[in-house]
């Protein structure tokens, strides 16, 4: 007979070939491999401390026909600990989102399922496709002052654990951050940027459920961030830049009313506007010269005086 | 259906919906530090539930986005109404037991009644504005209250400054929702169709 078996690292495996008797001739194969006689006890396998690298596939074949007498497919892992479990609502107010994930690998397969309640409510969990351990709620009722209990739990071969998060329906509120963030200098400003986003495409109604953000800002020289609070509106314009010096530039925002900030968004490069350096072309040079003493003009490296029509510069 | 509204009802609704939301964000804004000095202050567990109490209007709605514009406004008025009795009461209980360190308490809780007074006053304001009967006050007022226990009393409040706190928020989105302009017309659409 074939199946597989489950085994903790460190534990001591014995394993008999299938019906053979004890003291039977049999050889034992690992992963194709003959198994040493020193881990033999008559016709019994016998594995010490099993580590992870000894999982595989292990046959037992009788001593002279060379019968397959038994198979089995050997898993070594962990039972689980408890899952590490976060719900958040990007898209309020439809609904929110819980997703897990565990501490350390069991390196054996893993069945989660959560359960979601509110007051005496259970709420249905729409599960994402497999690898995302990840589920999606829809909010029945809004402005509930009941808070959700959600329980994971997690089994494998080998055991079982759990989790609990219980929260508050504003206190999980967390847009994602602001998409489209761009600055841009402002003409003949040589101290303004102006810096403009969008509201996150998954927060649905904006118009209803407004976001509020909050802008950092500081040039690369510098360490240390300034920062702006807007209430409303997706742009705000940077007066106080240093001239010429590059800055990095970051947007979050909250709902107006309740739950946190989200995370920051991309970071944007903007420098502000420089007034571009006087450079003049030979025409203008010669009309420059016949108005001012000769013996003060000096050309430009690149220019050769009677070339007509050379630009420097171009 | 409400006659299509002329543009200085309109206005006027539109003045009328950011003056409330701005007094139900700043009411917010004071219950929630109300909560928690009542909390520290009557020895309560913050994470504590507490079951519905009888009285307490519940904010928790179902199908929030379907609701007419009238039915936002007398949920909130009657709300209100209820808060203001609850908020009086629970003074009166105060002042009852006034102890020097809840002289503060006093004070934030008669802040709060009044700000809960004077939103109810502004939804029926709103009301009037869209010649929508106002519903008269229960004569007599609310039942009186069983007779609580100095604890049950406390989990009260607990119960009522929550449900409060979260009506405040509600009442900022409802007003949200009536201020919009109607897709039509672009004039904030009359109460009965504001989705």
């Amino acid at each position: 007979d074939s199946h597989v078996q489950y085994e903790r690292v460190g534990a001591d495996v014995t394993m008999k070939c299938g019906s053979m008797d004890w003291d039977a001739a049999v050889t034992w194969t690992a992963n194709g491999t003959d198994i040493d006689e020193s881990h033999l006890n008559g016709s019994y396998l016998i594995l010490k401390n099993v580590g992870l690298s000894q999982s595989g596939q292990y046959f037992c074949y009788e001593g002279s026909s060379w019968h397959l007498k038994y198979q089995t497919n050997l898993r070594v892992g962990t039972p689980p600990k408890e899952p590490v479990l976060m719900c958040r609502s990007n898209n309020y107010p439809k609904g929110f989102y819980c997703s897990w994930h565990l501490p350390t690998p069991t390196y054996i397969p893993n069945f989660f399922n959560i359960s979601v309640i509110h007051g005496t409510k259970d709420m249905v969990c729409e599960k994402d496709s497999p690898p995302k351990n990840r589920c999606h709620i829809k909010y029945l009722q809004l402005f509930s002052t009941v808070k959700y209990k959600v329980t994971l739990t997690v089994t494998n071969a080998l055991g079982k654990n759990f989790t609990t998060l219980t929260f508050d329906e504003f206190a999980i509120v967390k847009p994602d951050p602001p998409e489209s963030v761009v600055a841009k200098p402002v003409p003949n400003n040589p101290r303004r940027l102006e810096v403009s986003w969008q509201n996150p495409s998954s927060w649905p109604d904006p118009e209803s459920f407004p976001l509020k953000f909050f802008l950092r800002y500081r040039p690369l020289i510098l360490d240390q961030w300034q920062h702006v609070e807007l209430s409303d509106g997706t742009s705000h314009t940077i007066t106080d830049a240093y001239a010429g010096k590059e800055y990095i530039i970051q947007v979050a925002a909250k709902d107006s009313d309740i739950g946190t900030w989200s995370d920051w968004s991309v970071a944007v490069h903007a420098t502000p506007w420089t007034e571009e350096p006087k450079h003049l072309t030979t025409e203008a040079q010669i009309t420059e010269t016949t108005s001012v003493s000769t013996s003060s003009f000096m050309a430009p490296p690149t220019t050769k005086i009677c070339d007509k029509g050379a630009v420097v510069g171009s | 259906m409400a006659a299509a509204d002329s543009p200085s009802t309109a206005l006027r609704r539109r003045d009328l919906c950011s003056r409330g939301i701005r007094l139900a964000g700043k009411m917010r804004a004071d219950v929630v530090d109300l909560l928690d000095a009542y909390v520290e202050q009557q020895g309560l567990d913050a994470s504590a539930s507490v079951a519905a109490v009888e009285g307490v209007p519940l904010a928790a709605v179902e199908r929030w986005d379907e609701q007419t514009g009238t039915q936002r406004l007398l949920e909130n008025l009657a709300a209100y109404r209820a808060f203001r009795a609850l908020l009086a009461q629970m003074l009166e209980e105060q002042r009852e037991q006034l102890g020097e360190a809840d002289a503060g308490l006093g004070r934030a809780l008669a802040a709060v009644l009044l700000q809960v007074s004077a939103f109810a006053y502004h939804l029926e304001e709103l009301l009037r504005l869209e010649s929508r009967g106002i519903p008269g006050e229960e004569e007599d007022g609310p039942p009186p209250p069983p007779r609580l226990s100095r604890f049950e009393q406390k989990l009260r409040g607990l119960g009522v400054l929550r449900e409060l706190a979260h009506w405040a928020v509600r009442s900022v989105r409802d007003l949200r929702q009536l201020a919009k302009p109607s897709p039509a017309s672009g004039a904030a659409p009359g109460l009965a169709e504001s989705p």
